[in-house]
């Protein structure tokens, strides 16, 4: 739909909105919204804050919103045994294709990255994850993996404070809680950046775009026929 | 198979004809003549005599004497049986099983811009789940004047939009970063999709619960096993560190939309029924399926899925965060590596092209190596976000051709080579390949995946 088209439309639903003087709940508002939103009514309703609570289980990288309770790393150490070991490896090394918990210690893993060798195998909590809380909103929302958000508050610190002590990142006291995993600076943190914006420059080059012959790479005999036996060729588009 | 009764042919005659010897000299000119460019089709070029005579009588197919199904015998249609190949695949060792893991559309099979809603890819954190429409609910909260609950009937009852866009998980292409690695356009090109939309937009929510112009983010939860949540810039947003996002990613949630309808029907389980956060334009991991919450923040959460997994390392060892626009990309799906061509003579170079920056501008296509290129045709509709498909007739005389497409959407962006991207995002970033892809065209017919290093 075109813009005038669209403006012309919402004038019309705007004047049916104002004409049956409906209860609206929609607020005076011309910031980031569209300004040629709708204007609607006596749809939906209002919800209170308590009401909300038990959704409201987003956990910010800087502890905003982390829940009362605490865990410690023993605790979690029986509960990771229980419910994580089976896929992220007793010691967090991984095990049957599921991501690990500790890769390479940080410095290893930035040297991987610039000489270019491949380090994807190689994340863990101890080089590509930025911030504590963010570890427990993980733990606590999505684990563990056959059943997940099971985990009590109190349960989930101790998995989240057991996995730090797995990867060095706090030692084996350390107690897990909204005050004390904000303060914990990941090994990671240090690398992650914005640095946003088109980086690749491509030109519409029509005719004579390059000189001599291309290089051209086949796939490597060392990575075997990993998709064609499973497509089943046909003779027809 | 059937092919032989839908149309037969008698052994070893080409449906498409074969050219004569004179004819290919003809066109071997006619390609020289072009400058090395495509070769475009020359008038009258399917001439009668270089055609073989069909001579055997034509018989009637089984079908012409027999009565058909009725009507409702199949209440809710499917393909022909004959198409059964034409299925979504996972690939096995990609993860560690079917549950948190991705699935890929045929494109090599689809001849439009839209995915038909039984072939878009899949992909799950915590597997695909059936929510009951009639007890889910859509919560929008944070920093907003009045938080809200909205039943699926509620948003049904809203002003609606509906548009076509792409949705392409940013990780389509990814196991082609390190080297050439799967031989079919349907996992080369397959973590995307195109479809008609449907739902109420962002905007017209946040005018009803009146969005403080404080928020600067938002996110929204699904209500499946994973929960996943990702944050999403508005005007104004910055970084976790205080550094302010670029306005080119600041704009694209005015587009966004809650989607209850996708090509005119209920959203699939697959993609998030009964309703499901989309941002057109943007890497697909943050148009939340089986949308229950939606919040307004001043600031990102930094989930796991934006510090652990949909993160970009580049070779200068910094992890990039937020690079969620999907710039422009492009593909030829005929020919590609999933069939042979079947002798010389005419057939017509298609494929797609998308960029989440807007709408295409120019699709060039290249038969040489990218050393010359010739303007493709743009198929209508070409529209904002959306799969644009492109032709350019091609004559095949024997040789090997290396084809690729290129490109340029209406902000003048234009798809860069392999090369060009591996300069600045090196071999590790799994993440937003959108490199001209290179398809070799074998003297036997076969088509080959393969890449330009040097150029």
């Amino acid at each position: 739909m075109s813009k005038s088209k669209m403006s012309k439309l919402n004038l019309g639903l705007a004047a049916i909105a104002v004409a049956l003087t409906l209860s609206s709940n929609a607020f005076a508002f011309d910031t980031a919204a569209d300004k040629e939103a709708p204007k609607v009514s006596g749809v939906g309703m209002k919800i209170t804050d308590a009401a909300i609570k038990p959704w409201d289980i987003s956990y910010f990288y800087d502890g905003t919103n982390l829940p009362d309770g605490k865990g410690t790393v023993s605790a979690g150490e029986k509960i990771y045994n229980k419910d994580c070991a089976m896929c992220h490896g007793d010691f967090g090394e991984g095990a049957h294709g599921y991501p690990k918990m500790v890769g390479d210690p940080v410095d290893q893993f930035e040297a991987s990255a610039k000489a270019g060798v491949d380090a994807v195998g190689n994340r863990g909590i101890n080089n590509t994850w930025g911030n504590a809380p963010t570890l427990m909103d993980e733990i606590h929302r999505h684990m563990p993996f056959y059943a997940p958000g099971t985990l009590t508050v109190d349960e989930a610190y101790s998995a989240t404070c057991y996995v730090l002590n797995l990867a060095n990142i706090v030692d084996e006291n350390f107690v897990c809680d909204k005050e004390s995993l904000p303060k914990i600076v990941m090994p990671g943190e240090k690398l992650y950046t914005t640095n946003l914006g088109s980086d690749t420059h491509n030109i519409r080059c029509m005719k004579d775009c390059y000189k001599g012959t291309p290089a051209v790479v086949q796939k490597a005999a060392s990575i075997g026929d990993v998709s064609v036996g499973k497509v089943e060729k046909r003779d027809t588009h | 198979m059937s092919e032989n009764m839908i149309n037969p042919v008698p052994e070893g005659t080409n449906k498409a004809g074969v050219a004569s010897s004179d004819r290919r000299k003809f066109l071997r000119k006619s390609v020289a003549l072009a400058a090395g460019g495509a070769a475009i089709a020359a008038t009258n070029a399917a001439q009668a005599d270089d055609l073989k005579t069909w001579t055997t009588p034509l018989k009637n197919e089984p079908t012409r004497h027999m009565l058909g199904r009725g009507v409702v015998s199949v209440p809710y249609g499917l393909p022909s049986k004959y198409e059964s190949g034409v299925v979504r695949r996972n690939v096995g060792w990609l993860t560690a099983d079917t549950i948190a893991s991705i699935s890929f559309t045929p494109w090599q099979d689809l001849h439009g811009i839209i995915t038909p809603n039984g072939l878009h890819f899949e992909r799950y954190h915590a597997g695909a789940v059936d929510v009951d429409p009639s007890q889910h609910h859509l919560v929008i909260h944070g920093l907003v004047k009045q938080p809200m609950i909205f039943t699926v009937d509620d948003l049904k009852r809203l002003p609606s939009h509906t548009a076509i866009h792409f949705l392409e998980c940013p990780a389509n292409g990814a196991m082609e970063w390190r080297g050439v690695q799967m031989d079919s356009m349907q996992f080369t090109h397959g973590m995307m999709s195109c479809s008609e939309w449907t739902g109420v937009k962002l905007t017209t929510l946040m005018e009803m619960v009146g969005v403080d112009p404080k928020s600067t983010w938002f996110y929204g939860e699904g209500t499946d096993g994973s929960a996943l949540q990702r944050s999403i810039p508005m005007e104004g947003a910055k970084d976790q560190h205080g550094k302010p996002i670029p306005a080119e990613y600041t704009s694209h949630y005015q587009d966004a939309m809650v989607c209850y309808a996708m090509n005119g029907e209920a959203l699939r389980p697959e993609n998030g029924y009964p309703i499901r956060l989309f941002v057109p334009g943007f890497e697909a991991n943050v148009s939340t399926k089986y949308l229950r919450r939606i919040m307004f923040v001043d600031k990102p959460l930094v989930t796991y899925q934006e510090t652990r997994h949909y993160i970009e390392v580049l070779p200068n060892g910094e992890i990039r965060q937020y690079n969620l626009v999907n710039e422009a990309n492009s593909v030829i799906n005929y020919p590609c590596p999933d069939y042979k061509l079947k002798g010389t003579g005419t057939y017509e170079i298609r494929g797609l092209a998308w960029s989440g920056y807007g709408k295409i501008k120019h699709v060039d296509v290249s038969i040489d190596g990218g050393k010359n290129w010739t303007a493709a045709k743009l198929v209508e509709p070409v529209l904002n976000k959306c799969l644009t498909k492109f032709t350019l007739p091609f004559e095949w005389n024997g040789d090997e051709h290396l084809i690729m497409s290129r490109a340029t959407d209406e902000t003048g962006f234009v798809q860069p080579t392999l090369k060009q991207l591996r300069e600045v995002r090196g071999f590790n970033s799994i993440y937003h390949k959108n490199s001209i892809q290179v398809w070799k065209i074998e003297k036997t017919g076969e088509v080959k995946n393969v890449q330009i290093e040097n150029v």
